[in-house]
C-alpha cells in the first residue's frame, strides 16, 4: 500500500483547519486536561485542610466546675474559652469546630467519684470539625480512662481489669505506597485524556462526514481510502497528543502546588516523572484516535456515534478502577495491553520507579501494532458503499 | 467520452441496473431521463468508480473504470446528489481542498479559484462560510468544486435541484460553454423541462433499463407522440415519478 504524502497532508491541513474552527468543541477539548491537575490540587487541600493539626479552640460552659479536666486539656494543646453561656450556637454556625459544655452537678459528683457528664458539641457535615471533635473526644476518653485508673488504684484493684484487651494497630504500606494510592486518578485522568482527547475529531471526521453526505463528493476524487483515513487519523491524534501534553504539564504544576509535606506525603511527581509519565499514556493517542474513529465511522449520525464513544471510552476506566481495588505489582504481559499498560507504568513512576525499556518498547510497539490493525479495519468499513452512500 | 456496457448492479432481491448501455460524447451534453428508482444514480456511480458493477464495463476517456479508477476520478467531475459541504469552510477553501486532492498546481488553482468564481457569479461569497448559504449557492459551491480541475468529463446528478429560475438558467449556460468547449457532459434529471431545454441527447432510464435513446426529435419520433412529455410517458409506460 502507497501512501502520497501530498493528499494525506491535503487532508491533515484540511481537517485541521476545519477543526480549529469550531470552537466550541475546541474549547471542550482544551478543558478537559485541565480539569484533572485543578480537581487533584483542590481534594488536596480539602484532604490537608482535615488532616492538618490546627490549633483546637474550644468554647467552653462552666470551666470552673472542672478545673483539673481544663488544665489538663490546655496542656494538650486546647486553647480554651471560657464562656457563659451555651456555645453550641458558636458550632452550629461554623465559627468554631467543637464545644464543651461541664454539667452543672460535675462537681458535685465527681467528689462522689461518681460518673460525671461533659456534653461535646460537634458537626459531622463538616469534615474538618468532624476531626476536630474526634481528637477533643479522644482526649477527654483518655482523661476518663487515667482518672479511673487512678480511683481503681487507690482502692487498690487493678486497673488492668477494666482493660482485658490491649489492641496495637500497626501500618505497614510505606509512604509512597500509601501516597500513591491517593494519587491513582493522575494514571486514570492522564490516560483519559491520551484516549479521547480527540473525540470530536474523531467522530466528525467520519459519522459527521456521512451525516453531511460528503464521503461521496470526497472519494470521487483520485485519493485512496487509506490516503483519506491517515489523514484523518493524523489530524485525530495529534489533537489527542496535545490533551495528553497538557495534561501531563497540568500534573506537573500540580505536583509544584500540592501540599505534599504538609500531608507528610512522599511523592516523585517532577519534570522526569511528568516526561515519564507523557511517554506512557502517548501510545494511547494513536490507538485512541483509531478506535474511535472505526467506532464513529459505524454510525450514520454525530449523535449516534458519541452515543457509542461515551460507552466505549468507560473502557480505559476499568483497568484503572480494577487496579485501584486490587493493587497488584505491574507484569511484562500488562504492557501488551492498552490500558492496563498505562495505569501500571504510571503508577510506578509516581512510586519513584522507572517502568524500564523493555515495558516502553512492548507498550510502544503493541500499541502500534493494534493501531495499524484497526486502521485496516477503519479502510474496509469505508470500501462498503453502504458507509458511503448510506445515511 | 463517456462508455457504459451492459451494466448490471443487484442489491440484494432489488435489481437495481439491469443492461444498460449508453455513451455521452465528448463537447455534448446529454441527458438521463428517468423516474425516481429507475438506477440512474446508481449507474453514475458506478462510472465514477464508487460502485462495482456485478456485470459490464464503464470507460472514461477510453480508460476501464474498474482497472483504473484513480485515473478516471482525475479525468472526472462528478456533482453527486448529495452536495455535502464543510460548514466551516469558505467557498474558496472547498475549492482549494478539491483542487489539492486532483493535484492542481498552487498557482494556477488560485488562478482558477477566481475564474470559477466570476463563472459562477459568486465572488462576493468567495471568501464566507458556507454554514449561511442559500441552497442555490449551496449548489454552486459544489459545481465549482468538481470544475476546479477542468476535468475533460462532467456528470451532474440533479444539478440544478433547489435553484432558483435565475440560477437554473445561469447554470444551463455555464453547462452549455463547458461542452462547447469540448467536455462531455452527463446530466441526470427527472424532471423533463430540463432535458428539453437542454440536452443534444437523451438517454431514457425506466426500471434499471435504457428504454430510448436519442434526441428530443428522434424520441418524438420514436414514440409516434407531438409532444416530447406524451412521449416520454409512452416509452417509460407510466409518468409516474417524472416532473414537467
Amino acid at each position: 500500500m502507497k501512501l502520497r504524502a501530498r493528499l494525506v497532508r491535503a487532508v491533515l491541513e484540511k481537517e485541521i483547519l476545519d477543526h480549529g474552527r469550531d470552537r466550541r468543541s475546541l474549547l471542550a477539548t482544551l478543558i478537559l486536561p485541565a480539569v484533572g491537575p485543578l480537581a487533584l490540587v483542590a481534594i488536596f487541600q480539602v484532604v490537608s485542610d482535615i488532616q492538618q493539626s490546627h490549633p483546637l479552640v474550644v468554647p467552653v460552659q462552666g470551666a470552673e466546675r472542672a478545673p483539673l479536666l481544663m488544665s489538663q486539656l490546655e496542656q494538650q494543646g486546647v486553647q480554651l474559652e471560657r464562656v457563659e453561656t451555651n456555645p453550641i450556637e458558636l458550632v452550629k454556625s461554623a465559627q468554631r469546630d467543637a464545644a464543651l459544655v461541664v454539667s452543672k452537678n460535675f462537681e458535685e459528683r465527681s467528689s462522689q467519684a461518681r460518673s460525671a457528664k461533659v456534653t461535646l458539641y460537634t458537626d459531622a457535615a463538616r469534615p474538618r470539625a468532624a476531626a476536630s471533635g474526634h481528637r477533643l473526644e479522644l482526649m477527654l476518653v483518655n482523661y476518663s480512662q487515667e482518672l479511673g485508673a487512678l480511683r481503681l488504684l487507690a482502692r487498690g484493684v487493678s486497673p488492668e481489669i477494666l482493660k482485658p484487651l490491649q489492641v496495637d494497630s500497626v501500618e505497614v504500606s510505606s509512604q509512597q505506597k500509601r501516597s500513591a494510592q491517593l494519587l491513582n486518578v493522575v494514571p486514570l485522568l492522564l490516560m483519559l485524556s491520551a484516549f479521547v482527547g480527540g473525540m470530536n475529531i474523531a467522530i466528525d471526521a467520519t459519522a459527521g462526514e456521512r451525516e453531511r453526505g460528503s464521503l461521496e463528493p470526497l472519494l470521487n476524487n483520485p485519493i485512496t481510502r487509506a490516503e483519506v483515513i491517515v489523514g484523518k487519523w493524523l489530524t485525530t491524534t495529534s489533537s489527542s497528543t496535545l490533551v495528553a501534553l497538557i495534561s501531563s504539564f497540568g500534573f506537573l504544576i500540580a505536583g509544584f502546588l500540592l501540599p505534599l509535606e504538609e500531608l507528610d506525603i512522599k511523592l516523585y511527581l517532577g519534570p522526569a516523572q511528568a516526561v515519564r509519565m507523557f511517554l506512557c499514556a502517548l501510545p494511547l493517542a494513536p490507538f485512541g484516535a483509531a478506535l474511535q474513529m472505526l467506532v464513529a465511522s459505524t454510525a450514520r449520525s454525530f449523535k449516534e456515534a458519541q452515543t457509542y464513544l461515551n460507552l466505549l471510552n468507560f473502557l480505559p476506566m476499568m483497568p484503572a478502577m480494577f487496579l485501584m481495588l486490587h493493587p497488584s505489582d505491574a507484569a511484562s504481559w500488562m504492557a501488551l495491553i492498552p490500558t492496563v499498560a498505562q495505569v501500571t507504568s504510571i503508577v510506578d513512576i509516581l512510586e519513584g520507579e522507572s517502568p524500564g525499556l523493555l515495558r516502553f518498547g512492548l507498550m510502544w510497539g503493541s500499541t502500534l501494532l493494534y493501531t495499524a490493525v484497526l486502521l485496516w479495519g477503519l479502510s474496509r468499513v469505508l470500501e462498503r458503499e453502504k458507509t458511503v452512500f448510506g445515511r | 467520452m463517456i462508455e457504459v456496457h451492459d451494466l448490471h448492479k443487484s442489491y440484494g432481491a432489488i435489481h437495481a441496473v439491469r443492461g444498460a448501455s449508453f455513451v455521452a460524447h465528448t463537447g455534448r451534453i446529454t441527458g438521463i431521463l428517468g423516474p425516481n428508482g429507475a438506477g440512474k444514480t446508481t449507474t453514475l456511480r458506478i462510472i465514477s468508480s464508487l460502485v462495482k458493477p456485478d456485470k459490464g464495463t464503464a470507460r472514461v476517456d477510453g480508460i476501464d473504470v474498474g482497472a483504473e479508477p484513480l485515473t478516471v476520478r482525475s479525468r472526472l467531475g462528478v456533482l453527486p446528489d448529495s452536495r455535502g459541504l464543510y460548514p466551516r469552510l469558505t467557498t474558496r477553501e472547498h475549492w482549494r481542498y478539491f483542487g489539492r486532492l486532483q493535484g492542481v498546481e498552487r498557482e494556477q488553482l488560485e488562478s482558477r479559484i477566481v475564474d470559477l468564481a466570476r463563472l459562477l457569479e459568486v465572488v462576493p461569497l468567495l471568501d464566507r462560510r458556507v454554514e449561511g448559504f442559500s441552497q442555490g449557492e449551496r449548489t454552486k459551491v459544489a459545481i465549482g468544486r468538481v470544475l476546479v480541475h477542468e476535468p475533460s468529463n462532467l456528470i451532474l446528478d440533479e444539478a440544478t435541484n433547489g435553484l432558483d429560475v435565475m440560477s437554473t438558467r445561469a447554470l444551463r449556460s455555464v453547462i452549455q460553454n463547458l461542452a462547447a468547449a469540448g467536455t462531455a457532459v452527463l446530466f441526470s434529471t427527472h424532471i423533463m423541462q430540463e432535458v428539453a431545454a437542454l440536452c443534444q441527447q437523451i438517454v431514457v432510464f425506466a426500471a434499471g433499463r435504457v428504454v430510448a435513446e436519442g434526441t428530443a426529435e428522434e424520441l418524438r419520433a420514436k414514440a409516434d407522440r407531438d409532444n416530447l412529455e406524451d412521449a416520454f410517458v409512452s416509452l417509460i409506460g407510466s409518468g409516474e415519478g417524472l416532473v414537467a
